[in-house]
């Protein structure tokens, strides 16, 4: 059986990946690494960074992208990045640690692009979301389709060197607590005196954490120098 | 591109351009042609395989019940397709487990074979050292003419054990060989296009080894 697509959704997914694409040539003409995750389907996480590493068709240049697996992928992650990379999620919207590795994302400054099957995630934590709503689209072909679509529109964009160098402004995020804009940090070292050492949107600086309760690791979300609320963490 | 003969096709690739609007529609047009070209390939490989499909979903079901165990294989993106077969039929999201094995997974053993003798034998020494006469091997090669693809496919057959093969364009030699019982062939010359049909296949494989297995209807 081939799902034969709801009415508007190709649209919505050739929209979806058109400016995915546009953002992941810009980043990595910047310099940018990709790293792929798939936890749940790590064939389509290999098979999505191969692509990239060894395009199929000759000619086309090689673009470093990089699949992860193993048990503590943050770790790994965080000590891999840098601020301007790109981290591509696979996933279904219910993966728990697919929605840790995103938040904290933000925090190490990452570009986030996340494709998936099934049902859509119900919360908003990439620049870039593209999804196909069958739950079979994770063997169908569906999702393989996807990521080959976003590696043949990336290597268009590089057909345009002019479009290349123009960068999106960046990304803000709304504080749970005020409506107001936030912005995820990632708690490195808690000082004595009510501070912490956080990184955030890749840029190391302290924040004021009287209000929460916090250990190095965990995310908080923060608005002008003030830690306001804790995010959950994978195991909640 | 300056000085390329069809740069009258494309009057706005330049480096000095700056707006990305027209761009942007260039890339929604081709991918919703290509989303297009996706499904009606995959419908119309399921439609011509039909019967293909399910007398080797009949045989790995008979295979399956005698204690056999599906080993899958290929290179590249073959080799993740390979692994998502595994994946289907070792964890399904419904329906019985079956036992399922990829034979790209173990870099120690594959590095060991290619440094030692050779790429071309990293599949069918590993099918000479685990392969029983009840399993299936499956081999991916979207030209078909993967050697090592090839080599493990022949030595599944000399040792009695059910071979089924995917690949695309014309099939290549996979579809010539004999070692090959069931060849499923996605006609296509887009390597893309032709991994997305081989998973719609290997979904319906799946689906009909587990009706197969389920009514017993095998004999």
């Amino acid at each position: 059986m081939v799902d034969r697509g709801a009415e508007g959704q190709d649209t919505q997914t050739a929209l979806g990946l058109a400016s995915a694409a546009l953002a992941l040539a810009r980043r990595f003409a910047a310099g940018a690494v990709m790293w792929c995750v798939a936890p749940q389907w790590p064939s389509h996480g290999r098979h999505v960074a191969v692509e990239f590493v060894h395009p199929v068709i000759v000619g086309k240049r090689a673009l470093p992208a990089v699949h992860l697996e193993g048990n503590d992928l943050a770790g790994s992650l965080r000590l891999l990045s840098r601020p301007g990379d790109v981290l591509l999620a696979v996933s279904s919207g219910a993966d728990r640690c697919v929605v840790d590795l995103l938040r904290r994302s933000e925090a190490w400054g990452l570009t986030r692009l996340w494709l998936g099957a099934g049902v859509p995630p119900a919360v908003d934590l990439a620049e870039h979301v593209v999804w196909h709503r069958a739950s079979e689209a994770a063997y169908s072909g569906d999702l393989v389709l996807l990521y080959h679509l976003l590696w043949e529109l990336t290597h268009v964009v590089f057909e345009h060197p002019g479009l290349l160098d123009l960068r999106p402004p960046a990304p803000e995020g709304v504080c749970l607590t005020c409506s107001d804009e936030g912005r995820v940090a990632e708690i490195r070292a808690v000082r004595g005196d009510g501070t912490a050492d956080v990184v955030m949107g890749g840029v190391g600086e302290t924040l004021d954490i009287s209000l929460v309760a916090v250990a190095p690791g965990d995310l908080v979300l923060a608005h002008a120098g003030v830690a306001l609320t804790t995010l959950e963490g994978p195991e909640t | 591109m300056t000085g390329d003969p069809t740069d009258f096709l494309y009057p706005f690739i330049e480096a000095g351009e700056e707006d990305a609007s027209l761009l942007v529609a260039d890339l929604v047009a081709s991918a919703g042609a290509k989303i297009a070209d996706s499904r009606a390939l995959r419908v119309a490989t399921l439609e011509r395989c039909r019967d293909d499909v399910e007398s080797a979903g009949r045989a790995m079901a008979q295979r399956l019940r005698s204690g056999g165990r599906v080993l899958c294989f290929g290179n590249g993106g073959s080799a993740t397709d390979a692994e998502a077969m595994v994946a289907l039929f070792q964890d399904p999201p419904g329906g019985r487990p079956v036992a399922a094995l990829s034979l790209v997974a173990d870099t120690t053993v594959l590095t060991a074979l290619a440094n030692d003798i050779g790429f071309d034998v990293v599949f069918s020494r590993q099918i000479m050292a685990y392969g029983h006469p009840e399993d299936i091997v499956v081999g991916f090669s979207t030209s078909g003419d993967s050697i090592n693809v090839l080599r493990a496919l022949e030595e599944g057959a000399r040792r009695d054990l059910l071979t089924v093969g995917l690949c695309g364009y014309d099939g290549g030699a996979m579809a010539g060989s004999e070692a090959v019982r069931h060849c499923l062939v996605v006609r296509s010359d887009s390597v893309h296009r032709i991994q997305e049909a081989q998973a719609a296949l290997v979904r319906e494989l799946w689906s009909t080894v587990q009706r197969c297995m389920d009514e017993g209807i095998n004999e």
